[in-house]
């Protein structure tokens, strides 16, 4: 295995449980797993072994070979400026009212977080296999763009043209307010705003030459990373699925597989209602047969269009938390066993 | 103004295109708006786009979608007064700068851009497709938090009528989608209690949507042929929904549609379950 799993798709269809499953049947075959989930459901997050949040890596106690980490974008964060600022700058940047808010509302800083984290456990070298449960942030592909983007916001064009070009000391930045343009923004705004919003900036700059060589580090585990998209077959999901790979290969690769979550049995399209049968259990099977014609049609538009493998999980009514029916879900799938 | 939240997959745009021709084949003149790039509500409306114009995409129904750029330009001229001259450029750029570092101003100018065509009186009613329950917080609250972080300006003083429009129960309501399944009904619960707590807006009402009938008969035994699959998948997820159903306020149920294939379907389906109440 070279690169990082990186299972991506739009939020509520199914990715964290397809990530655990993953991990389950890697570490199952005797690999060293490790699977890096973000905000699990509680029985998921009991079966994998991980409870609380930021927790290092943990190995499961009925499947030694297993580990789990839960990703809190919000922690992450402050190691990110520890790591990259000074000391002293560090200091003043975490206890600012504005990093919380640059944290939690810059989309891309909880997906280039989790990105870290995923450099920084692969580089461990002490897993066969690094799983990634990509955070559910809008667009999803954030999560590849995240390096990139963040690296512009804090060095980049907005701030470049706010100082003007060189990295300016304190004493400009107070000066800003002098410019035209910016003196509008000061009175909207408020002039002690501007200010303090400025120095803001001026210390998350010092992140920038840090950031930058992360960033492409990062970029280089994307290229070689296994992308797996997962997707229901329901119209908004299937539209993100196909986002996916239509930006994908130019941020990472194409993805390797497109997994349809809660996939009825194809065969129950055919089935000969028996005589006899209680009238509401043959409407009842009607009704998910045209369900399961539905979905068909979408997975066949689906994988011609896109030249991909199609994985199917079934649809169970309560989502699979122990580890054995976890491990059954990749072997059933077919292409994702073929994965690992 | 209702304004739709709820956790991301459950069905937000959908719900939202359904509330839009459910209040327009009532009569009225509805605005839709999409508050997020790349959210579902133009193909729900049956459109390829959204525009920031607000274009009529059927009798009686008009939709926009809020662009960032345009947004902002608009909020600084219209809003702040910032004359239009050449270099609004620039400003725009820098007041974005600021405005990813500074909490709320983002959210002020989204927020700012629905509240202003709620308030215009152009339309009986305005549908917001808004940002996902995570993130709801944030702009619900962006005037206050404006007004903790900035002492004076004119941002200042704008967020004072958003405040005082979305505190007013009668100008807007808050619309949670959820599904009957544990994240988002544990998510649409959060933020229920958070709201409770914070006081910024009136929930109108917490919409559960892909309900399932109960199956109307007893499980088969043998659940290995197709007829007692069927009924063992339904009636399981038909007890799981119960449970998670047990722990959100009374509200419309929208059905789980099967086999329905295109988006404006769903839409038309979903806004005759909701003319039926």
């Amino acid at each position: 295995m070279s690169g990082p799993i990186l299972v991506t798709g739009a939020g509520g269809v199914g990715k964290t449980t397809v990530s655990a499953a993953l991990a389950v049947h890697a570490a199952r075959r005797g690999l060293e797993t490790l699977v890096l989930t973000v905000d699990p459901a509680k029985r998921l997050a009991s079966a994998l072994g991980v409870e609380t949040l930021g927790a290092e890596p943990t190995a499961n106690p009925e499947l030694p070979h297993l580990w789990a980490a839960m990703l809190d974008a919000e922690a992450s964060w402050e190691e990110i400026a520890r790591r990259h600022a000074p000391p002293d700058v560090a200091d003043r940047l975490v206890t600012s009212e504005f990093f919380r808010s640059i944290t939690r509302h810059f989309p891309a800083s909880q997906s280039y977080a989790a990105a870290e984290k995923m450099a920084d456990y692969v580089e461990a070298r002490r897993w066969d296999v690094v799983i990634v449960d990509t955070p559910p942030a809008a667009g999803g592909i954030e999560f590849f763009t995240a390096p990139q983007e963040l690296t512009e916001l804090v060095g980049g064009r907005l701030f470049r043209w706010l100082t003007g070009g060189s990295i300016p000391g304190r004493r400009e930045l107070f000066n800003l307010a002098a410019r035209p343009a910016l003196r509008i923004v000061d009175l909207a705004l408020g002039s002690d705003l501007l200010e303090r919003v400025s120095s803001f900036l001026f210390d998350l700059r010092s992140t920038y030459d840090g950031l930058r060589s992360r960033a492409t580090e990062i970029e280089r585990h994307f290229k070689k990373s296994v992308v797996l998209v997962v997707t229901t077959s329901d119209p908004a999901p299937v539209a993100e699925a196909a986002r996916f790979f239509q930006a994908l290969p130019a941020v990472a690769r194409a993805p390797a597989a497109v997994v349809f979550n809660r996939a009825l049995p194809t065969e129950w399209e055919k089935v000969d209602i028996p005589d006899g049968t209680a009238r509401p259990l043959a409407r009842n099977l009607a009704l998910w047969a045209r369900e399961a014609r539905r979905q068909e049609t979408v997975r066949d538009e689906f994988s011609a269009r896109y030249r991909v493998p199609v994985a199917r999980i079934a649809w169970q009514a309560t989502a699979p938390t122990d580890l054995d029916s976890l491990d059954a879900l990749v072997a059933d799938s077919g292409v994702l066993a073929d994965l690992l | 103004m209702l304004i739709v939240t709820g956790k991301g997959g459950v069905g937000k745009s959908a719900v939202t295109a359904a509330l839009a021709v459910d209040a327009a084949r009532r009569g009225l003149r509805v605005l839709a708006i999409g508050m997020v790039e790349g959210q579902g509500l133009a193909g729900h409306l049956g459109v390829e786009k959204l525009t920031y114009q607000p274009a009529e995409v059927r009798p009686g129904i008009f939709a926009m979608a809020i662009n960032r750029p345009a947004a902002l330009d608009e909020y600084l001229r219209l809003q702040l007064h910032v004359p239009k001259f050449s270099r609004i450029g620039p400003i725009a750029r820098a007041f974005d700068a600021l405005a990813s570092a500074a909490p709320g101003i983002r959210e002020t100018v989204t927020m700012g851009k629905v509240l202003f065509e709620a308030r215009t009186r152009e339309w009986d009613l305005v549908v917001a497709d808004a940002p996902p329950s995570g993130q709801i917080g944030s702009h619900l609250r962006a005037p206050r938090t404006i007004s903790d972080l900035v002492g004076a300006g004119r941002v200042r003083e704008q967020t004072r009528w958003m405040e005082e429009w979305l505190n007013d129960p009668v100008k807007t309501g808050l619309v949670i989608v959820s599904t009957a399944e544990e994240l988002p009904a544990i998510e649409t619960v959060e933020t229920l209690a958070w709201l409770e707590h914070e006081q910024v807006v009136d929930v109108a009402s917490v919409i559960t949507n892909r309900t399932l009938e109960p199956l109307g008969a007893s499980v088969p035994a043998d659940v290995s042929a197709p007829i007692g699959a069927a009924a063992a998948l339904h009636d399981g997820i038909f007890h799981e929904q119960q449970r998670w159903l047990a722990t959100l306020p009374d509200g419309p149920r929208l059905p789980y549609l099967f086999g329905v294939t295109g988006p404006v379907e769903v839409t038309e389906r979903l806004a005759d379950v909701l003319e039926e109440r």
